[in-house]
């Protein structure tokens, strides 16, 4: 007769529900309601697990989330990687493994269903105890909102009775993971159809997290078949099990003898009761068992579970008795994890023995036991011995009294380092049975009083959390959003490649069937050069910007003028930030004499805006401007190529197109496709271009009128690819590609932009500093490879002596580097040192497998007096 | 033929119990006294004004709703009302997309991934807020029988995609 279930009684399982699972293999026999630690121990699996770090054999030591030993994969009915085996209920057909302390992730990404919940209320109670339980039914009262978890199957207090009541959320099988500030809680409900993690926002939390039982350390103390002594009362009363058939108790505190008697009147055996202390028995002493007064347990014995426990009186003598179960109880600690990981004090308390809580944030208290109402009896805290390399401390990390001595031998002295030297409190179970007596440990080591230093910190979450189960359901589509354009459904009928840019697809090319990348955006590009391409710009950031002081506050935010900007015409803008350095780009309409509208970058849509609203609120308040964001009120389509005007004229429009009446930079507000449009002359490809600007849910009837249109004129729609290659051609940066933020308008060749005459502006000031006007600084340039077919890579760096030995001078890097079918050979962008001087010159772009030898150009390699622009 | 971008969504839509408010008219509002012009003027309320809605979106925004087709008039009224006051009047119909979250669980489904209390007791009719449903912006409006999400229209399949998660799982 060993560990075994009792013919009747525990509180949490139904015999009337027999279920089974497979443990590492082997099927075993449970009943609904059984954690899958209390049917083990049911059927006598006593060990069963091996410690992480030595592999010693392992057993259950605990009923609850302090079990520092019994830890399982779950693969079936869904994946778990690592978890305390007290802390799940068997579901029929379960497969467990067991896990030495570390968890393995699985490559799929199936889990059990989760989602998150928002939710808010006045108060929030950790643990339902008597502690607990009450002041949640008093603010529910009180019509307060209030929240009640529990990591236990029921509710503790009132299970079955009136207990529930209005406007109480009950969360059984619930765990706290975390308190933030102000009152911010993160918990996980493992519900039976799926975990739930709850961000909980509560005006008051109440701890009523209770106590764990504290181990003492001895030699041997992890052998299978000992258990903590008020475990053995729980699995007994919720589940029905006896941990063994002959039980030894070796306590501190006369509060646990009645662990002991309680096992001796469910028919275990109970030869002895080792009791350290002199302490008041809570029970009566239980016929034929010995009470050894004074006595420790020096030691175990045992092959894969306890055999036999060493004893040794006060006087040096010493005893074996056998028994397959050894109860320990070192006393009570309160259990303040959460408390102390939210920056709650904690003292040592010279009546009960035990760390208590002292000053915490306003928002939150601790009640009951977690408070510090516990009895305890003078601690003892190790079994002094001369070897004391297998006292284990902390289980998990195999770490033991001769550790802790090693590490303070070594001179260290703070608990943080303590535990930094050895690991104590740092796996899954945070140390929950260890972390006080390390405390203990260390203080009495070097000669202080027992609450000299405190446990080390715990922090959330405080038990082990999937990812899986942080990540909710934001994961595969829906990690981030993904955002599309009105045109999007057009673009995906239309077999483009999209590239991300920032959260945005947008379409990278659009190949035919068989074509590659580089045919495509060939192909596209010539389209562009030669006939006329169609290309979804909608991702612009755009920005009404109105107020009599619109014109005055856009001169700040521009290195050039807008303010004498005409009504109808637009320009483009360079934007610094207080550094000097190119922040962003974008072109400005004036719509009116007091309003614009200015055009961003996609990726700084918002940045912008941000950016313009901190100078309006805090720096020039006085400036009567609004700003809105308009980004995706507007589609934008935009036409490009040599029959651009045809398409335009194709497609309907009530503007004058004609070059005289609507030249380039300009902007016509009118009809096309019969709908309202703002059609603006700007060309980004160096062609002749037309925007076609209508409300976002126009866009896709524009779209089609326009490839419809075009057809007769060989349009075909293009994308970012062909868009950068073409821009590249006419040496046209991309803010974020070509600059780096260390890159200055006079680095990019673009000193004309800048207008130092019209007043200040954002960044002027610096653009005086000595370093930005260094004559050797990285300057744009364009570069021709020599061999006319060899594509450079991006971010190549440059040398001006390709002989010179490792590591050589660097003098810049390649930015933008691409095939152009317009030169029928490979062309680059590049930053070089003193770049602006260097025209005709030769650097070297050194590769893995060769030198690229290329001349430096101007990076305006196409139509360079700009004769296509007007068509 | 306009399209908005939740065109071709309506029976997931149908799914949540929900449906599209497609072309309605949007028009921001920036000035500094709004008050003067019965514009709710408590954080995060909103208002009728005849069969115009009006949201209130900061100190010195608000974003007036109507139904389609009446931006026009909506932009003249206000321009003429604010006349002479520095104001910002820009039609921003298109700006976001309008789903209609009916039944009963719908600030629950809302409370899977919005962080602001829409618990019924403190949520009620006449509030909204801008807030964030997921990773996406949304502003939320508190009517009668319905929940108005506004979301910007690149968001709102991702918003869409959300929601069906919350009800599948």
């Amino acid at each position: 007769m060993t560990a075994r279930r009792l013919p009747s009684g525990g509180s949490t399982i139904d015999r009337s529900r027999p279920i089974s699972f497979t443990f590492d293999g082997a099927e075993v026999p449970a009943f609904e309601g059984d954690t899958i630690a209390s049917a083990l121990l049911a059927n006598d699996v006593v060990g069963g697990f091996r410690s992480p770090i030595l592999g010693r054999p392992r057993g259950l030591f605990s009923a609850g989330t302090e079990e520092p030993n019994a830890f399982v994969e779950i693969s079936e009915p869904w994946f778990e990687p690592i978890v305390a085996a007290t802390m799940v209920d068997v579901v029929d057909g379960m497969a467990v493994r067991s896990r030495p302390g570390v968890g393995r992730l699985r490559a799929s990404p199936e889990s059990r269903p989760l989602e998150h919940r928002h939710a808010h209320v006045e108060l929030l109670v950790v643990g339902s105890g008597h502690d607990g339980f009450y002041p949640a039914r008093d603010a529910a009262g009180r019509g307060e909102r209030v929240m009640l978890v529990d990591q236990h199957r029921t509710i503790q207090r009132g299970a079955g009775g009136d207990f529930v009541a209005e406007g109480v959320t009950y969360l059984t099988r619930t765990t706290a993971l975390g308190l933030y500030d102000e009152g911010y809680a993160t918990v996980l409900e493992r519900a039976a159809e799926l975990d739930r993690l709850w961000h909980v926002r509560a005006k008051r939390v109440i701890l009523a997290t209770g106590a764990f039982e504290r181990s003492i350390a001895f030699a041997d103390n992890d052998r299978p078949g000992v258990m903590l002594a008020y475990a053995s009362w729980l699995y007994h009363v919720e589940h029905g099990v006896v941990p063994g058939s002959r039980a030894v108790l070796f306590t501190a505190r006369g509060g646990a003898y009645g662990a002991a008697s309680n096992l001796a009147a469910n028919g275990v055996e109970i030869p002895a009761i080792v009791d350290v202390g002199m302490t008041d028995p809570d029970a009566d002493l239980i016929d034929d068992a010995e009470v050894l007064r004074g006595w420790v347990v020096s030691g175990t014995g045992g092959d894969h579970r306890l055999e036999a426990v060493h004893l040794e009186g006060p006087d040096g003598e010493r005893r074996t008795l056998e028994c397959d179960v050894l109860l320990v109880s070192g006393g009570w600690d309160p259990n303040l994890a959460l408390w102390r990981a939210i920056g709650g004090g904690v003292r040592f308390d010279d009546d009960v023995h035990a760390f208590v809580p002292t000053e915490g944030p306003p928002w939150l208290s601790v009640v009951g036991a977690a408070a510090g109402e516990v009895t305890n009896d003078a601690p003892f805290w190790f079994v002094p011995a001369e070897d004391t390399s297998r006292h284990f401390v902390d289980f998990q990390r195999d770490q033991t009294v001769a550790d802790i001595a090693d590490a303070l031998g070594t001179g260290l002295r703070s608990i943080e380092h303590v535990k930094r030297a050895t690991y104590i409190g740092t796996a899954i179970d945070q140390g929950r049975t260890s972390g006080v007596l390390t405390a203990a440990i260390v203080n009495a080591m070097l000669g202080e009083h027992a609450g000299a230093q405190g446990p080390s910190n715990a922090r959330p979450p405080s038990v082990p959390v999937a990812y899986a189960t942080l990540a909710g359901r934001f994961r595969g589509d829906l990690f981030d959003p993904i955002r599309t354009t009105p045109l999007h459904a057009w673009h995906v009928e239309h077999g483009a490649v999209f590239e991300d840019v920032g959260q945005w697809k947008r379409p990278r090319f659009f190949p035919r069937a068989g074509e590659s990348m580089d045919r495509a955006v060939e192909r596209e590009c010539l389209t562009v050069r030669n006939a006329v391409g169609a290309m979804d710009a909608s991702t612009l950031g755009k920005i009404d910007v109105v107020g009599p002081d619109a014109p005055a506050f856009l001169d700040s935010m521009y290195t050039n003028r807008m303010s004498n900007l005409a009504v109808g015409s637009m320009r483009y803008g360079l934007m610094l930030g207080l550094d000097g350095l190119v922040l962003d780009d974008g072109v400005a309409m004036r719509l009116a004499e007091d309003r614009y509208l200015v055009t961003t970058t996609t990726g700084n849509a918002a940045i912008v805006l941000d950016r313009f609203e901190e100078w309006l609120q805090t720096e020039w308040p006085e400036l009567r401007v609004y700003c809105t964001s308009v980004t995706e009120q507007w589609a934008v389509v935009a036409i490009n190529g040599p029959l651009a005007r045809d398409v335009v004229d194709a497609v309907g429009t009530d503007v004058d197109l004609s070059r005289e009446a609507f030249p380039l930079m300009t902007f016509r507000d009118g009809q096309a496709v019969g709908v309202p449009a703002r059609i603006a002359r700007v060309s980004f490809s160096g062609e002749l271009a037309y925007e076609l600007h209508v409300a976002g849910w126009h866009g896709p009837l524009v779209w089609d009128a326009v490839m419809a249109a075009g057809q007769a004129f060989g349009i075909e729609p293009y994308g970012t690819e062909a868009m950068h290659v073409l821009r590249a051609e006419k040496g046209y940066v991309i803010v974020g590609q070509d600059t780096d933020g260390s890159v200055t308008p006079a680095d990019l060749g673009m000193d004309w932009i800048v207008n130092p005459s019209k007043g200040d502006f954002i960044g002027k000031r610096s653009l005086r500093r000595a370093d930005l006007v260094r004559p050797d600084r990285k300057q744009l340039v364009g570069l021709l490879p020599q061999d006319a077919d060899a594509v450079l890579p991006e971010g190549a760096q440059l040398v001006l002596d390709e002989a010179a030995e490792i590591p050589m001078a660097l003098a810049g890097h390649v930015t933008s580097s691409y095939r152009s079918p317009a030169l029928g050979r490979a062309f680059a962008l590049a930053m070089l040192e003193g770049g602006h001087a260097m025209h005709g010159r030769t650097v070297f772009a050194p590769l893995r497998d060769r030198v690229l030898a290329c001349t430096v150009t101007s990076p305006v390699s196409y139509d360079a007096d700009g004769a296509r622009r007007d068509g | 033929m306009a399209h908005t971008a939740l065109a071709g969504r309506s029976a997931d839509l149908a799914r949540l119990g929900s449906v599209e408010f497609a072309f309605p008219t949007q028009v921001d509002v920036r000035v500094d006294r709004g008050s003067v012009f019965g514009f709710p003027e408590h954080p995060n309320t909103w208002a009728r004004a005849g069969d115009r809605e009006v949201l209130w979106l900061g100190p010195d925004e608000w974003l007036v709703v109507a139904g389609s087709e009446e931006a026009l008039d909506v932009v003249a009224d206000l321009e003429a009302s604010l006349a002479g006051m520095h104001r910002s009047v820009v039609d921003v119909s298109a700006n976001r997309a309008v789903i209609e979250l009916a039944g009963a669980g719908r600030l629950e489904l809302l409370s899977s991934a919005c962080p602001i209390d829409l618990d019924p007791r403190s949520w009620t009719e006449g509030r909204c807020a801008q807030t964030l449903f997921g990773a996406a912006q949304v502003l939320l409006q508190e009517r009668q029988a319905d929940t108005r999400l506004f979301v910007r229209p690149s968001f709102a399949n991702y918003v869409v995609d959300l929601l069906l998660a919350g009800v599948e799982r």
